[in-house]
């Protein structure tokens, strides 16, 4: 009889165990962001000219090149030149480029809003650059670092996330670039074609939080 | 005297003599490394658990974790099984002035490799694990060539230390 008692505590206990690790599993899965192929959030952001910007103000786009990044990162710097060019290039086809800034400002002020202001004005930024206040948006998306592109496209009235990473494959020499990734990818959904590479990494940033 | 000028002084750096400190030589040197390179260093099928820390002198998170990895190097450093490395991913034209700067600062007397291997990111950070997203600090710990932890954040002490005994 107690060793039937003790089998019955045992299997409550362990359906217990079990049921909170698939919980935990399914958190960490939260935490992870988004992969190729999931539909991505809207969000209501505050621009550099202190309006609101969300991707349903986009009526008329095909998608979305969304770009986290920063004013302090010496990779994002590196790439700002080149996130003007994407926005140029890509605008005018329907995917136009939406930066966001994810970083806590309290734990780097060159990151704060009216930083944003002043290097969105010097750039001659062509796109809105937003300010992820609170910090909701970019653990959504699942933005590790800056820069970290999240290319949306528009599929039956959603943003469908089809590439995730890096802009090109050097940083460092914008004129010794092979493979231009963002740019091969939406040249794939413009033409219709499955895109070759959906994902990349390269060194970035990490994103500043404060730690709790 | 084209050793005065600063390229002149950074070419021949390499040619210099360690500076002497007490009895113990910092050379604060930076070797360039490519990813092939640095993979026959910390993938030696020697007994050793090697702690491989990917940083660069603009990373504030790194730079604030660096203390702490150089006080467990101090304390492990005269283990034969224990080896660190530090893995710098500044531009390479930087080794020898903003990296040796950094260390020659902070008195940092560590093994430090500077990875020049911007085209190829795609390979290899997917080769040290295939969850890194890339961010940096982030920290591998190899023995006999196999990897043993990743952990792709900023380290506190006490966990480093506890990676560190697991494995020794």
């Amino acid at each position: 009889m107690k060793k039937t008692v003790l089998i019955v505590y045992s299997i409550i206990f362990l359906t217990g165990l079990a049921q909170v690790k698939a919980q935990n599993m399914e958190n960490n899965s939260e935490l992870k962001g988004y992969k190729v192929g999931d539909v991505a959030a809207d969000f209501k952001l505050k621009n550099v000219d202190q309006k609101t910007v969300s991707l349903s103000d986009y009526a008329a786009a095909k998608g979305f090149i969304v770009v986290f990044t920063c004013n302090h990162c010496p990779y994002a710097k590196a790439y700002e030149s080149r996130i003007i060019a994407l926005d140029k290039k890509y605008a005018s086809k329907g995917y136009p480029v939406i930066a966001i800034n994810p970083n806590d400002p309290i734990v780097v002020p060159a990151d704060n809003f009216e930083a944003m202001q002043v290097r969105a004005k010097e750039k001659g930024f062509t796109f809105p650059y937003l300010f992820d206040d609170g910090q909701k948006v970019y653990p959504q998306y699942g933005a590790t670092k800056t820069p970290h592109v999240f290319l949306l496209n528009k599929e039956n009235g959603k943003n469908i996330v089809r590439y995730i990473g890096a802009i090109d494959d050097n940083y460092a020499d914008a004129n010794d670039v092979s493979n231009k990734y963002v740019e091969a990818a939406v040249d794939a959904l413009l033409a219709n074609q499955p895109i070759a590479q959906a994902s990349t990494v390269a060194i970035g940033c990490s994103i500043k939080a404060q730690k709790n | 005297m084209t050793l005065l000028t600063l390229n002149g002084s950074a070419q021949n750096a390499e040619k210099k003599e360690p500076a002497t400190v007490g009895t113990i030589k910092h050379d604060y040197s930076v070797k360039i490394v490519r990813f092939a390179d640095l993979e026959a260093v910390m993938k030696k099928n020697d007994d050793k658990l090697y702690v491989v820390n990917f940083w660069a002198t603009w990373c504030r998170p790194c730079v604030m974790e660096l203390p702490e990895f150089m006080e467990v190097n101090n304390a492990y450093r005269n283990n034969p099984r224990f080896k660190m490395i530090l893995v710098s991913l500044d531009v390479a034209k930087e080794a020898e002035t903003t990296v040796r700067a950094f260390l020659e600062k902070r008195k940092m007397d560590v093994d430090v490799y500077l990875l020049d291997d911007n085209k190829r990111m795609n390979e290899w950070i997917p080769a040290i694990d295939k969850n890194w997203s890339g961010a940096i600090p982030a920290t591998v710990f190899y023995r006999n060539g196999e990897k043993v932890e990743f952990i792709e954040n900023q380290i506190q002490k006490s966990e480093l230390e506890q990676i560190i005994n697991k494995y020794l």
